[in-house]
């Protein structure tokens, strides 16, 4: 192989400029991120930043706003990806039966997937609006009446779930029906001919094999539903009484209406440790599968 | 045995017709609940106020272009126009940046060994995981402290930035499985590995290229975050002009709706065209 004929110098010429972006908008923000969360640094008022040391993150584990915010995107988070894994790896199955018009109908399943989420977000707000929306029409005909879902405490999350769900299922979908078409035929040939049935194959076989797949997806959809701020923005704006108030929520509220920058830092960097340690295990298991 | 390896990994389905049949009624249920809200977009931007706001919903209705006219020209003291100008220009400049960069990192890691090649990639894949929310304050006072809020070049580059992990990992498993001789006849003929990166290896992965790069200039195009907080006037792109609905709360979902389509146009593009590296795209490589 010539991989190292020319040994690093070149390598490093051609990797350098990305790493330097990565290294200036990746790394240093997330340093600057810890700094910042040790002051109090008020946008709006006169006064510089004034060191205050980790009384940021004394404050922020006595706020009740704060706790809150995490246990709705606790709930956000484990609705939203329950449904869309569940949804999704079931439809996978029912597209990787291989009938003719399928293709086209999983082709056009796919679009919600690219859709700007502000859009996601717009559209659902006004199909579950309750003097309007479509939504609202379909469940007056089935129950008779309309629902205030966007502003009852309980259901209000659940519209933003359905949303999410509506834009993510698809991409699970997607990537566990390529799974599945990859999957090796000869393990299902032998498995046949050691007599299992199909019911058996299915849990013996294929579950097992699709299970780093769909582990892959899961921690995709988990790290990425605790970011979504985009539907929260459109529909409910954290409302009603904070029911649907995630942590990103509140921080970019604190941030950027409340101009407390030193506290939203704080919580920035309590963030990232979060997502970082989820993340880590995907690039685990992702390094294993390298060698 | 065809027949029956063609089945291989379905569950135990569509083997009678009765399967077969539900397959198709689920599939097809499941396209028309995904296809439905583009619909509702569609047609209440087509719509006038008094169809938009009727109970029972109208289905039938006199299409007009009026909600097209205004998002694009009036709303807002001077429409959309600007906006999506301001969309397009960071959306094409982060894209091609994000492109060169990547290509050169993925080609370097996928061609060259050396201590820490790795490590680098995985701390590369790592950046993808970073929160936007979490960066949006200390961006903030960078971009202040550089005079550059309210500036194209300051969303060009953090949207740069958080590509690149998607162009690299995805260009690099395709850069290697470009059989290594070709790049070895090259060498002996004199290029250099630069020429060799250029001339050679970077047209024989056009299909990753495309894939990362569509699938790039879509998260720029649709990014919110960033370009709220970073834009104000100069430099707004088209979902800071969306979100500026919700502070107008239900006054005016035609018009929206019309921006919304004129938003969704790209994407429409993409999931026909690139179905095939798709999966590979948004999994960085991981699902093949």
């Amino acid at each position: 192989m010539t991989r190292d004929r020319l040994g690093p110098r070149a390598a490093w010429l051609l990797i350098a400029p990305a790493v330097l972006v990565l290294l200036a908008l990746n790394v240093f923000p997330t340093l600057y991120a810890l700094d910042i969360s040790t002051y109090y640094w008020r946008l709006a008022g006169l006064q510089p930043p004034r060191f205050i040391g980790l009384r940021n993150y004394e404050n922020l584990l006595g706020d009740d706003r704060f706790l809150n915010s995490i246990w709705v995107s606790a709930q956000f988070v484990v609705m939203a990806a329950a449904i869309e894994i569940t949804l999704g790896t079931g439809l996978a199955f029912v597209f990787n039966s291989r009938l003719p018009g399928l293709a086209t109908l999983r082709k056009i399943s796919l679009l919600p997937v690219m859709l700007m989420p502000l859009v996601t977000g717009l559209v659902w707000f006004y199909m579950f609006n309750e003097n309007f929306g479509v939504v609202n029409w379909l469940v007056s005909l089935v129950i008779g009446h309309r629902v205030a879902f966007l502003t009852t405490p309980n259901l209000a999350l659940l519209t933003l779930v359905i949303a999410d769900a509506w834009q993510w299922t698809p991409f699970v979908m997607l990537v566990v029906y390529a799974a599945l078409q990859a999957l090796p035929e000869y393990v299902f040939e032998a498995a046949r001919m050691d007599g299992l049935s199909e019911w058996q194959i299915f849990w013996r076989v294929t579950m097992p094999l699709l299970r780093p797949v769909i582990f892959v997806v899961l921690v995709i959809r988990v790290v990425d539903a605790l970011r979504m701020i985009e539907l929260v923005f459109m529909m409910t704006k954290g409302g009603p009484g904070g029911y649907t108030e995630v942590t990103p929520w509140y921080l970019y509220v604190t941030g950027f209406t409340s101009l407390n920058l030193g506290y939203a830092a704080a919580m920035a960097v309590l963030m990232i440790a979060i997502v970082s340690l989820l993340s880590q295990f995907l690039v685990r298991r992702l390094a294993a599968g390298e060698d | 045995m065809s027949n029956d390896l063609a089945n291989k990994a379905a569950l135990p389905m569509a083997r009678s017709r009765g399967r077969a049949l539900l397959c198709y009624v689920i599939a097809f249920l499941f396209a028309v609940y995904c296809i439905f809200p583009f619909y509702i977009v569609i047609t209440t931007a087509l719509k006038n106020d008094r169809e938009i706001f009727a109970w029972p919903p109208v289905w039938l209705f006199h299409a007009t272009l009026a909600n097209f006219y205004d998002a694009l020209f009036v709303f807002g003291g001077q429409g959309a126009g600007t906006f999506i100008l301001n969309s397009i220009i960071t959306t094409g400049a982060s894209t091609v940046l994000s492109l060169v960069l990547g290509s050169m990192a993925a080609y370097g890691l996928a061609r060259f060994r050396f201590r820490g090649r790795r490590q680098l990639a995985f701390w590369i894949l790592s950046t993808r995981f970073a929160p936007p929310i979490a960066f949006v304050v200390p961006m903030y006072l960078m971009v202040l402290q550089l005079n550059l809020l309210d500036t194209h070049i300051a969303l060009i580059l953090i949207y740069t930035s958080m590509n690149l992990s998607l162009v690299i990992w995805l260009l690099r498993g395709f850069f290697a499985e470009i059989p290594i001789e070709i790049e070895e006849a090259a060498l002996v003929d004199g290029y250099t590995r630069i020429q060799i990166f250029w001339r050679i290896a970077v047209p024989l992965v056009q299909p990753g290229i495309i894939t990362a790069g569509v699938l790039v200039s879509i998260f720029s195009w649709n990014e919110f975050l960033f370009a709220s907080v970073l834009t104000q006037t100069n430099a707004q792109t088209l979902p800071v002009y969306l979100s500026g609905f919700s502070n107008a709360m239900g006054m005016a979902w035609g018009q929206y709706m019309a921006v919304g389509v004129i938003a969704l146009l790209p994407i429409s593009a993409v999931a026909f065209i690139l179905q095939r590296y798709l999966v590979r795209g948004l999994t960085f490589g991981a699902v093949r």
